[in-house]
């Protein structure tokens, strides 16, 4: 499906689901009816926003005093005058003003040069190590599917948007559940009662269908507790104009995730980690537009989240991570874009987060094969961001891996 | 007996988008042999994808430039043939006698994964899919090097933007990753070898026409996984398909897509070595030995696309004839698999991924619409109390599960939903 169709079919969906709210519910209404366990306020929650492609760190985070910079990347570098300073030495991406705003109130941490041993350069093997959280050992599951296994069993704990589950959540036994854009419409009726004679595992039910008959089950439970939340209006962002320059419009798909998420934690829902996605950072060829582009929709999107969440009782509690599969090559190609490469910076935001730069920033006088050193293994910042944001032993999860605090 | 249904019912699931209305019964009644041969043996003629008229797409030409009718014109035709496009290609997979060839040529579509969106033209596209049908069961080395000719791929992965000047990898990498080595089979330094060794080419992109411009060629020596000489796409696509890992690779994948993607292909397999010759037709035959087939663990999940076909061929349903075929691509896209619109180039994911409770709502959905359009007579003239057993026949279901045969005796008495629950059961959503 185009673009075109599928943000018209959003927004068509989105539009309706509002207009059939017929009375407005308040919170209470909503944690009662639906027999939510309304998340204990202070909870912390974790925000994942996985940026797809790989995302170009160099052009994101900008070392804009650094000759090399310049001269490895004639092509597609940025003059320092464009650049949203940090410190003398590195600046933001000119299209993420919100989160240069954000890092000035001290609520942005850049950990620098993140990755893990042997980076691998594919898509789709380096986004397995990063969403499986087991680079050495290699494990099928996600590092938050394991985290899901190691609470007790609960469908709204960790949500993804959007309706192909990401490994990110993807457990042994249990997993994530799934959340469309535009929420979900159970059949009613006696045939729903239909249908949940089928959401039963049957003994004689192989591993997949046993998924299959679960995956069901938990469709009429998540379904019966977020779709009267869906109905509701998303936060207000009061304190941003309606309007706003280059990144108006507030169509993207990211966007759109952040306000179905910005809905349901407003409401109460009992979810500990939401997965949200942009995809589209391969910038192969002619990047500069492109990255840019993208990078604005990342931090618009953000942003507005932020202000919509600030105006709840949760606006505190929430850690929102940033992160790629890999970096892109230091050096420019012909095509005024860049090939796959290794490190990337991850960004941590939120009221929680002790802002400022984490890791060093790799040299780009000292690189290996033509690509940055990995001096963060991203560990690190998962096993923080299990025991403090997560509040859970981060060891098991991470075969080990123990954290060094900071960040939090 | 029981092993022989299971094969059968893997045979039609797998390889040939599952069975038409009596097909399956009747096969269990000539038997797995002759079922087996006449699923490998691909008639020279398929008068049901006759039946189905080539679509109107064409070069439109580039894009007028102001804003004139022949801009409006130009737009409208673009949208059309964009939605034209995967519609045709549902209606040959609905519609073919001999599903295996448009089965096959959707593996590959899979395999060699371009999406339109990067193109925004259907006409590339609509030429890539031939290239794809032509080769299906065919050589795998005429297939690349046919693929590397083909103006959608090599604009999708930035194959005009590297040149001798400054490679671009994009082509390069997943040519070795993804479509003929597998990951980890070659170096970085292949990658970057490989890289000059396809440059030169250049694409026209309305029409998807792929030139060679010697000036942009590096013709200097290349040295890919060992071997140095003056390397060009098509003597670098010959070297790495005549590659032992090549062989290896592609029996993975058709493990992966056809057999399992849970389990992994056996080291001592035979699949391997019926690719010698690089003859897909040979690698499809040793993939449906019993050995492989009658493995009770090897069960998949089918994906939208082919639970969606599936079903339209059992209820005869032309998918554009569908009211709407606008409301069909969208049930599709929610689902998250349209034709020609894979979600990168590694292709669609696979089994637990399809089985998300959001999937799980929009399938009951997609169900009711399919049933309704139907015709559901046949059902209807069977008593009530023989509609299970008579189902599970025609729709080539290994078993019923206690359980689902509990949920459709509760509507066994209504024809449209005992269907619906049917084909939205564990047991026809995943093929056993």
């Amino acid at each position: 499906m185009d673009t075109l169709s599928r943000r018209k079919f959003l927004q068509l969906s989105g539009a309706a689901a509002v207009g059939a709210a017929a009375p407005l519910l308040t919170m209470e209404d909503i944690a009662h009816a639906a027999q939510t366990r309304p998340l204990p306020l202070g909870t912390p929650i974790l925000i994942m926003v996985t940026l797809y492609g790989g995302n170009d760190g160099l052009n994101t985070v900008v070392p804009y005093t650094d000759p090399l910079y310049y001269s490895m990347r004639p092509d597609i570098s940025y003059e320092p005058e464009k650049i949203l300073k940090l410190d003398d030495q590195l600046g933001l991406n000119p299209a993420m003003t919100g989160i240069k705003t954000m890092w000035d109130q001290n609520k942005v941490a850049i950990v620098r040069g993140v990755g893990y041993p042997k980076p691998d350069r594919s898509h789709f093997t380096s986004m397995a190590i990063w969403q499986s959280g087991a680079p050495v050992t290699r494990l099928s599951s996600g590092w938050l599917g394991r985290w899901v296994e190691s609470q007790a069993v609960d469908p709204m704990l960790a949500i993804s948007l959007g309706s192909v589950l990401p490994p990110l959540l993807a457990g042994e036994k249990r997993s994530g559940s799934a959340l469309p854009l535009g929420g979900l419409v159970i059949p009613t009726g006696t045939f729903a009662k239909d249908c949940q004679k089928l959401a039963k595992v049957a003994s004689s039910d192989n591993k997949l269908m046993a998924a299959a008959a679960t995956s069901m089950r938990t469709l009429f439970s998540v379904s019966n507790t977020i779709t009267p939340v869906l109905k509701m209006p998303a936060p207000v962002a009061d304190d941003l104009p309606t309007v706003n320059g280059g990144n108006a419009g507030g169509d993207s798909n990211l966007a759109q995730q952040l306000d179905v998420v910005a809905k349901l934690i407003a409401a109460g829902s009992p979810t500990r980690v939401w997965s949200v996605s942009l995809g589209g950072f391969d910038t192969h060829a002619n990047e500069a537009n492109a990255q840019a582009e993208l990078l604005g929709t990342v931090s618009a999107a953000l942003t507005r989240f932020a202000s919509q969440m600030k105006n709840t009782s949760r606006g505190k509690d929430i850690v929102t991570m940033v992160y790629s599969e890999f970096g892109r090559r230091v050096k420019g190609n012909a095509s005024q874009g860049t090939d796959h490469g290794t490190a990337g910076p991850v960004f941590l935001i939120g009221d929680r987060v002790k802002g400022g730069f984490y890791g060093d920033q790799p040299s780009l006088s000292n690189l290996v094969n033509g690509d940055l050193s990995v001096t963060t293994d991203f560990r690190d910042i998962y096993a923080a961001v299990l025991e403090d944001v997560l509040k859970s032993p981060g060891e098991k999860i991470l075969t080990g891996w123990k954290s060094k605090g900071q960040y939090f | 007996m029981e092993n022989d249904r299971l094969e059968i019912a893997r045979l039609y699931h797998r390889f040939g988008f599952g069975p038409r209305p009596g097909e399956f019964k009747a096969a269990l009644n000539n038997g797995l042999a002759a079922t087996k041969a006449k699923f490998l043996s691909v008639p020279t003629i398929d008068l049901g994808a006759a039946q189905v008229a080539e679509p109107n797409i064409t070069n439109l030409g580039t894009r007028p430039d102001k804003k004139t009718n022949e801009l409006i014109e130009f737009s409208i035709a673009l949208r059309q043939q964009v939605k034209d496009l995967p519609l045709w290609w549902l209606d040959r997979m609905a519609l073919s006698d001999h599903a295996l060839t448009e089965r096959m040529t959707w593996f590959w579509h899979g395999h060699w994964a371009t999406a339109i969106g990067k193109l925004n033209h259907a006409y590339p596209m609509y030429l890539q899919n031939q290239t794809l049908r032509k080769y299906a069961l065919g050589n795998f080395g005429e297939m690349t090097t046919a693929m590397l000719s083909d103006g959608a791929l090599q604009f999708w992965l930035d194959g005009g933007e590297n040149t001798a000047k400054s490679p671009n990898e994009n082509l390069a990498r997943e040519l070795m990753e993804l479509f003929t080595l597998g990951v980890n089979r070659y170096t970085e330094t292949d990658v970057r070898e490989l890289s000059r060794a396809l440059t030169g080419y250049q694409i026209e992109r309305p029409s998807g026409k792929v030139t060679f411009n010697a000036k942009r060629y590096d013709s200097k020596i290349k040295t890919i996984l060992g071997t140095s000489t003056t390397f060009n796409g098509n003597t670098a696509a010959a070297h790495l398909v005549a590659q032992k890992d090549c062989a290896k690779f592609i029996a993975e994948r058709f493990w992966f897509r056809f057999i399992s993607s849970q389990i992994e292909l056996p080291s001592d397999n035979s699949l391997e070595k019926s690719f010698e010759t690089r003859d897909i037709s040979k690698l499809v035959g040793a993939l449906t030995d019993s050995q492989i087939l009658s493995n009770p663990n090897y069960s998949i999940v089918k994906p939208p696309v082919e639970w969606f076909v599936g079903v339209a061929r059992y209820l005869k349903l032309t998918p554009s004839e569908l009211k709407t075929p606008a409301q069909l691509l969208a049930y599709l896209d929610r689902l998250a698999q349209v034709p020609f619109n894979p979600p990168n180039v590694g292709g669609w994911p696979t089994d637990e991924s399809w089985l998300s409770s959001a999937s799980a709502q929009y399938r009951i959905q997609f169900a009711a619409w399919l049933v309704k359009q139907a015709d559901l007579s046949a059902l209807a003239a069977i008593a009530p109390n023989k509609r299970i057993a008579w189902l599970q026949d025609e729709l080539g279901v290994l078993a019923f599960s206690a359980r689902t045969r509990l949920a459709l005796d509760g509507v066994k008495g209504t024809p449209a939903q005992l269907l619906q629950l049917a084909i939205c059961s564990p047991e026809y959503v995943v093929s056993a």
